[in-house]
């Protein structure tokens, strides 16, 4: 294995981590990071040696679940009104893994954001980008990115407080 | 709630503050109490955002690190394995496709000879992958993806520019049932990939949905910084693609 190869492989806990906060379904997620990887391994001439793999990937990862998202958001206007409510109920095979309650709740409040708002919240929060890292993931300016952040936290701690979860 | 808004907060906790700025809010919130709370809640969310979504190891992973060890094996001709793709892709739906095909199914300069007979290369395609169907050049040189399909169910959906500087843009045709990329070459359009793309003529879409996994590829292999949004997209269109 190559350094490119050895990089991808270390980096599957994360890349699965950060589809988990973009899907809600395991399923979904799985085949996400799925297609990030075969996507990866085509575009691999594209990669700068030098530059950050996770951030490349997450781009990749970013790019096809934005395409992802539209389809099925078309598809939901078309087939059924009722969808985005489903969409929203949690699925019993992501694995509970033990999380406290607290845990649990904020799982559902970011998987309840508006996409822009949960893609910031992931890269930052979860992923534990820098901003400048997260607005080129994202390919916004970094004013775009801190934004969608600062809303999305503000929605997270109303949504929590709300269920007396924090604050 | 003072001069301390969520967004320096929000900085400090992700330090993203210079030392001097984070002195002043921390000062601020061991006089403020509203701040401090304020702070102390967002400390706690992300802590907690991150323990929501562990890293765990998943026997899944196993299987795609087999993928990724196997890819390099093999040898390396993205434009080989993606010609085969797409030509397993065609086969199938090869009568269909004909009729309305109206550009070539080039790919990477690799034009699918195979699949198509003496007198649909008449209306394929120029030298070296230059796009000759006069009604996708239109659509590609002045619609916007904004502007959705035309009467024939043309549509361009995303923009950007490739490592040289070339435009390159996506399209799919529905009436063919056909997606692709091409980009800005010599004041043409040069094909990179096509490929059948799923959905019915006609049916409700947003431009740039749906797009065939080979064209994704392709976009990825050629891209360079991100897609155009809407306002550059119109600026580059009204600038002739220079």
């Amino acid at each position: 294995m190559d350094d490119f190869q050895t990089g991808l492989v270390e980096l599957l806990p994360r890349l699965r981590r950060f589809a988990r906060v973009l899907r809600t379904r395991d399923a979904d997620a799985q085949d996400l990071v799925q297609q990030t990887v075969e996507r990866a391994l085509a575009a691999r001439s594209k990669f700068r040696v030098g530059t950050r793999l996770d951030s490349w990937a997450f781009t990749i990862m970013r790019r096809i679940a934005i395409d992802e998202g539209r389809s099925l958001q078309r598809w939901g206007r078309v087939v059924s009104p009722e969808n985005e409510t489903t969409a929203r109920v949690p699925d019993a095979t992501q694995a509970d893994e033990g999380l406290r309650a607290d845990a649990l709740a904020v799982r559902d409040a970011i998987h309840a954001l508006p996409e822009d708002q949960r893609y910031a919240v992931a890269l930052v929060l979860v992923e534990g980008l820098s901003y400048a890292e997260a607005a080129q993931v994202l390919g916004v300016p970094a004013g775009t990115l801190t934004s969608r952040l600062v809303r999305g936290r503000q929605s997270l701690m109303q949504t929590l407080a709300a269920q007396g979860v924090t604050g | 709630m003072s001069k301390i808004d969520d967004g320096a907060l929000m900085r400090l906790i992700d330090g993203e503050l210079s030392p001097q700025e984070a002195e002043r809010i921390k000062a601020a919130a061991l006089v403020d109490p509203a701040v401090a709370a304020r702070l102390e809640g967002m400390r706690r969310l992300r802590a907690v955002a991150s323990e929501a979504f562990p890293v765990a190891a998943d026997p899944r992973d196993q299987v795609l690190a087999g993928l990724i060890t196997a890819k390099a094996a093999a040898p390396r001709f993205p434009l080989a394995h993606l010609g085969r793709a797409l030509a397993d892709a065609f086969a199938p739906r090869r009568a269909a496709l004909w009729g309305g095909l109206a550009t070539a199914a080039f790919v990477g300069g690799v034009l699918l000879g195979p699949y198509f007979s003496e007198a649909d290369r008449s209306l394929a395609v120029g030298a070296g992958g230059a796009l000759a169907d006069a009604d996708l050049v239109r659509v590609l040189d002045t619609r916007l993806a904004a502007d959705g399909a035309d009467g024939d169910g043309r549509s361009v959906g995303l923009t950007f520019r490739d490592d040289e500087g070339r435009w390159c843009r996506t399209f799919r045709a529905d009436e063919s049932r056909l997606a692709g990329l091409a980009c800005r070459q010599q004041d043409g359009w040069t094909m990179r990939v096509l490929a059948p793309s799923a959905g019915a003529p006609g049916e409700v879409r947003t431009a740039g949905a749906d797009t065939p996994d080979a064209v994704l590829t392709a976009i990825d292999a050629a891209i360079s910084g991100d897609t155009l949004d809407a306002a550059a997209e119109a600026r580059a269109r009204d600038s002739g693609w220079r």
